[in-house]
């Protein structure tokens, strides 16, 4: 485990450079780095929040039942992944188990999703670092030799070279980038057709969804999916050619944004056969899951059992803007299974806020919190990671092998992606091995390989949601009760990894509330044992391939470093309105605008 | 609770969607209540429309019967 050290005393020329704020999906999200351009390093590094937002505050108190509508809006891309999970935390909380047919309806929306979010940050976001004007702005050299370098799989994407290929991802002029905006609007057409409505869900509830299935339901989404899986055969083909040609041409870039391999993924798409949602069996029906959850520590799958992984979340402070809440009351002593529950669980966790001064040495430094999991074996806090979502799924999936399906096998070591003939493109079979590093490079290879996984998983449950309906059985919603005592828990993956909903209902209302994405996971500053989050983790020690000087340095590298994760704050911290903000209340009329042209 | 310093609210605090006493639309028995959507999970042309519906069903009886919604 790393630990924060001082400067070392022998380094070099050392430079504060910073980045705040992070551009690219996230404004508030803030890199603070000393560089040392002599030994051409990353000395230090440490990862800043400057937003509240109080999801967990605000939440008391409410209806249950508004749960996955309110929590929607935690974010603005990723709103249904929220939804989903407040539901399966509600459905537990409930003790009511949606149809088969509604299951399979969300895991089509979810798998669109993935689809969607990751071809859109990818290929529109990431590969802008990764672009011709890019290179040619940091690397010039290396550009030079990817003029000259043969692209491998040019019979696939026909890019003759590694350079054509990096032009097609400039922005607003390339083709893949065009491409890929047409791609994601398809995506977000899919997701529509299953949950209502994009980015907010309309027709998810708890006990089921408000989708009329129907044959033409499913063959509207088919369509699409089929014209995605000819993109994204190319896709994959493309981003292999460029990732390897990084590892050739730039020996040693696979310490870009590497650090330990702690990878931690909570699950997703629910197998309707197994999944009761009650918390006793919990391991039984996780282990059904079609993207398998659990803990990869050092390349060793410690567990995927959800249970586990439930109890040993732990929410550390240390450089965060809030007051401990050892002294404040404890929800749940104990789970269903009788287990303990820590009071550092997000169960008994009371958000209390101290906006304060930002003080990068040694102070407080950021409005996230610092998750942790907590390693029985060891006593460790391990700061896990999601790999950006994708890697932390694949790795678990493949390492578990229990994902058997006929589109989607997993083997032990690789995870096998069978994809069928589509109008522009032959069937094709793709396998993702488990890599040999958790590093930038692998963070982004990961991710275009879990859209093909989910787009070939969206193919399995088309299969099963048409039998249903072949068969009549069109129900898709179960009625329930609300208790006036329950808790529960939802475990599901966002895009870009984990992601947690936990719930307490007292009186028929909430009592406590705590979602937990993905990305106060990466993004969380060092913890109280000393701990740096994973951002700074990765960047810290990671050496500088860019070729420009101090003054006009750009730090790609580290940018690269960061945005493999797919940094996305707004969901991070749970708004603050600094001092001389003034909120006015603006009357806009609706009606009488166009009467006046 | 937090203590930080708050401005005075604009607004009255919202009341949970749920009044005590009033119906609620997921309560158990709805389905069953519901006109077309029987026990077994299957559905008639009668959760459609209400007009005439068994000119609505398959002629088939072993086709799914798959009404609009």
């Amino acid at each position: 485990m790393a630990v924060r050290e001082s400067v070392r005393p022998e380094a070099g020329r050392l430079v504060d450079m910073a980045w705040d704020p992070i551009t690219r999906i996230v404004g508030n999200l803030g890199i603070y780095t000393k560089i040392d351009f002599d030994n051409r390093e990353v000395v230090s590094c440490k990862s800043t929040s400057s937003l509240f937002r109080g999801y967990s505050v605000f939440m008391k108190g409410k209806d249950p039942r508004d749960a996955h509508f309110i929590t929607s809006r935690i974010c603005g891309i990723c709103g249904d992944n929220h939804a989903v999970c407040s539901c399966y935390a509600q459905q537990m909380a409930y003790g009511v188990k949606p149809p088969p047919l509604g299951e399979w309806i969300v895991n089509l929306g979810e798998a669109a999703e993935y689809i969607f979010d990751h071809i859109i940050f990818q290929d529109n976001l990431v590969f802008v670092d990764f672009c011709e004007q890019m290179v040619r702005e940091t690397n010039p050299s290396l550009l030079e030799r990817a003029e000259k370098t043969e692209a491998r799989h040019a019979d696939l994407h026909g890019y003759r070279t590694i350079a054509d290929i990096m032009r097609s991802y400039n922005p607003f002029t390339g083709e893949t980038y065009k491409e890929a905006l047409l791609m994601s609007r398809i995506g977000r057409e899919m997701i529509c057709l299953m949950e209502g409505r994009h980015v907010h869900p309309s027709t998810i509830y708890p006990g089921g969804v408000g989708t009329v299935a129907t044959p033409t339901l499913f063959t509207d989404y088919l369509s699409r999916l089929l014209r995605c899986l000819d993109f994204i055969k190319k896709a994959v083909a493309m981003n292999d050619d460029v990732f390897d040609f990084f590892y050739e041409a730039l020996p040693g870039y696979e310490e870009v944004g590497r650090r330990r391999i702690l990878l931690g993924c909570w699950g997703a798409f629910n197998n309707p056969e197994h999944c009761t949602y009650e918390y006793r069996t919990m391991d039984d029906w996780g282990n059904e899951m079609f993207v398998t959850p659990g803990v990869v520590v050092d390349g060793e799958l410690l567990t995927t059992n959800l249970v586990d992984i439930n109890l040993g979340i732990r929410i550390l402070l240390g450089s965060s803007y809030y007051e401990d809440w050892v002294n404040e009351e404890t929800f749940v002593a104990q789970d269903p299974l009788g287990n303990p529950v820590d009071k550092r669980h997000p169960w008994n966790q009371t958000t209390i806020p101290k906006p304060q001064k930002r003080d990068l040495e040694g102070g407080n430094y950021s409005w996230v919190m610092s998750p942790r999991w907590y390693d029985k074996r060891t006593e460790q806090h391990l700061a896990l990671d999601t790999g950006g979502g994708a890697l932390a799924r694949l790795w678990v999936t493949a390492l578990a092998n229990k994902v058997k399906t006929p589109y989607v096998q997993a083997t032990g070591q690789s995870v096998l992606i069978n994809l069928p003939k589509t109008p522009n493109t032959a069937e094709q079979t793709l396998e993702w091995k488990v890599p040999q590093w958790s590093n930038a490079i692998e963070r982004d290879r990961a991710r275009i390989y879990f859209v093909a996984y989910s787009a070939a998983m969206a193919l399995h449950f088309l299969d099963q949601g048409l039998a249903e309906v072949r068969a009549g059985r069109t129900k898709v919603f179960e009625d329930f009760d609300v208790p006036d005592e329950a808790i529960g828990c939802g475990f599901h993956e966002a895009v870009r990894g984990v992601l947690s909903h936990h719930l307490v209902i007292r009186d028929g209302k909430i009592a406590n509330y705590h979602p937990y994405p993905p990305t106060p996971w990466n993004g969380s500053p060092t913890d109280s044992f000393g701990t740096p989050g994973p951002y700074e983790d990765a960047v810290m020690g990671q050496p500088i391939f860019e070729e420009n000087d101090q003054d006009s340095f750009r730090g790609i590298d580290i940018m690269r470093a960061v945005r493999s994760f797919d940094p996305c704050l707004p969901c991070g911290v749970h708004m603050y309105l600094g001092k001389g903000k003034t909120l006015r209340t603006v009357h806009s009329p609706m009606f009488g605008e166009h009467g006046q042209g | 609770m937090p203590r930080i310093k708050l401005g005075k609210p604009q607004v009255s605090p919202d009341l949970p969607a749920h009044t005590p006493g009033i119906n609620q639309g997921n309560a158990k028995g709805n389905y069953a209540k519901m006109a077309g959507h029987n026990p077994d999970g299957t559905s008639t042309a009668l959760r459609s429309t209400g007009i005439n519906p068994k000119a609505h069903d398959p002629i088939d009886p072993s086709m799914p019967n798959l009404s609009p919604g």
